[in-house]
């Protein structure tokens, strides 16, 4: 499932996932936004992976939040806008 | 950290012949880290392109950025950089390319939009000197009353900063789509409305060719900041084309974001 979110005053944000069992799984987050340091990306997918395709969208950026943690720079992108391409994912047409 | 200012440092300028695009990706990331370990002074380098290209922004997927077939047709190449930002569509004389390698003093305490503005303060004097009534768009854009004519990535590496921008030349905006998959959630701001007329090239603004335009660039910075020629130096083109060959080549690295 895919999903794109152009946040406002930022960058544009991409989802493609899979649902099994009710949870996210393979989320892939991209776009042409910026983070410090790079390997960050990775961690968004992590954070996102496993949780239940019925969370909402606070729960989805929370989760992005604290596996971020506060020293993470985010420039066009945050973890709400992440939530957003997420959930448009979700709600993609098969 | 307290801040350094432009002049306290002792700019060189690297304006090499043409390179393969993946050698450009690798001499960004070491001169980068020479910069970051002090064993290099700040650098300003200008790109020269020997292929078509198209270069992709660290976080960006592979497979929604570009049509493979339309790259093949076309015999593009993509690689992918160490900083974030948008995919760029390269021809050989088509762009106007430049990094700057600076200690992170010189943006010490500012955020993102302050420091992408900062790097670029003399680009803007640059363009104002080419008659382009030019100006930063955040966040990370060269813009002009007629059209977007730049765009600007970095990331901070150790000790360092790398601020990299590509500029519009010339563009043949037809094959560029026919490369690029530029998806309807984008063009969907309102100031890009058309692909198409998202960007006014150099070219058409100023009636100039691109050499003259890229020496008025480097005497503005001259003039500024100071700048004396330098070379890329034998170790630093030696660990640059290895790198080349062993990520920037790669599949894994470009498809590090499938």
């Amino acid at each position: 499932m895919h999903g794109e979110y152009k946040m406002p005053g930022g960058k544009l944000v991409v989802a493609d996932l899979e649902v099994s069992n009710g949870n996210l799984s393979r989320v892939r987050i991209s776009g042409d936004f910026f983070l410090e340091p790079d390997t960050a990306l990775t961690l968004i997918d992590v954070a996102l992976s496993g949780l239940p395709a019925t969370a909402d969208g606070e729960e989805l950026a929370a989760a992005v939040r604290a596996m971020l943690g506060p020293h993470v720079g985010m420039y066009g992108v945050s973890p709400e806008s992440i939530a957003v391409a997420v959930q448009r994912a979700l709600e993609a047409p098969p | 950290m307290s801040r350094t200012d432009w002049n306290e440092h002792a700019w060189r300028l690297i304006h090499d012949a043409p390179q393969p695009p993946a050698l450009h990706m690798a001499i960004d990331e070491v001169l980068t880290d020479e910069v970051a370990a002090r064993r290099r002074p700040p650098t300003l380098r200008v790109w020269e392109w020997s292929s078509s290209c198209v270069v992709i922004g660290r976080f960006q997927s592979l497979r929604n950025e570009i049509d493979p077939d339309g790259a093949s047709r076309h015999g593009i190449e993509v690689v992918r950089r160490i900083s974030g930002g948008g995919a760029m569509f390269i021809e050989p004389g088509n762009t106007i390319t430049y990094s700057l390698y600076a200690p992170d003093t010189l943006v010490a305490g500012m955020g993102f939009q302050e420091s992408y503005e900062f790097m670029d303060r003399w680009v803007i004097d640059a363009l104002h000197g080419l008659g382009i009534d030019a100006w930063y768009q955040p966040l990370n854009d060269i813009t002009s009353p007629s059209g977007k004519i730049a765009g600007a990535a970095q990331t901070r590496r150790g000790g360092a900063v790398l601020h990299h921008v590509t500029m519009a030349y010339d563009i043949d905006t037809t094959k560029m789509l026919e490369v690029l998959r530029i998806g309807r959630e984008k063009l969907s701001d309102k100031v890009t409305q058309s692909a198409a007329k998202r960007v006014d090239p150099l070219r058409s603004q100023t009636g100039l060719p691109r050499p003259e335009i890229i020496n008025r660039m480097i005497e503005t910075f001259r003039s500024a900041h100071g700048l004396a020629r330098h070379r890329l130096l034998p170790h630093e083109r030696e660990r640059a084309v290895a790198l080349a060959a062993t990520k920037f080549a790669s599949a894994a690295w470009t498809g590090i974001v499938p």
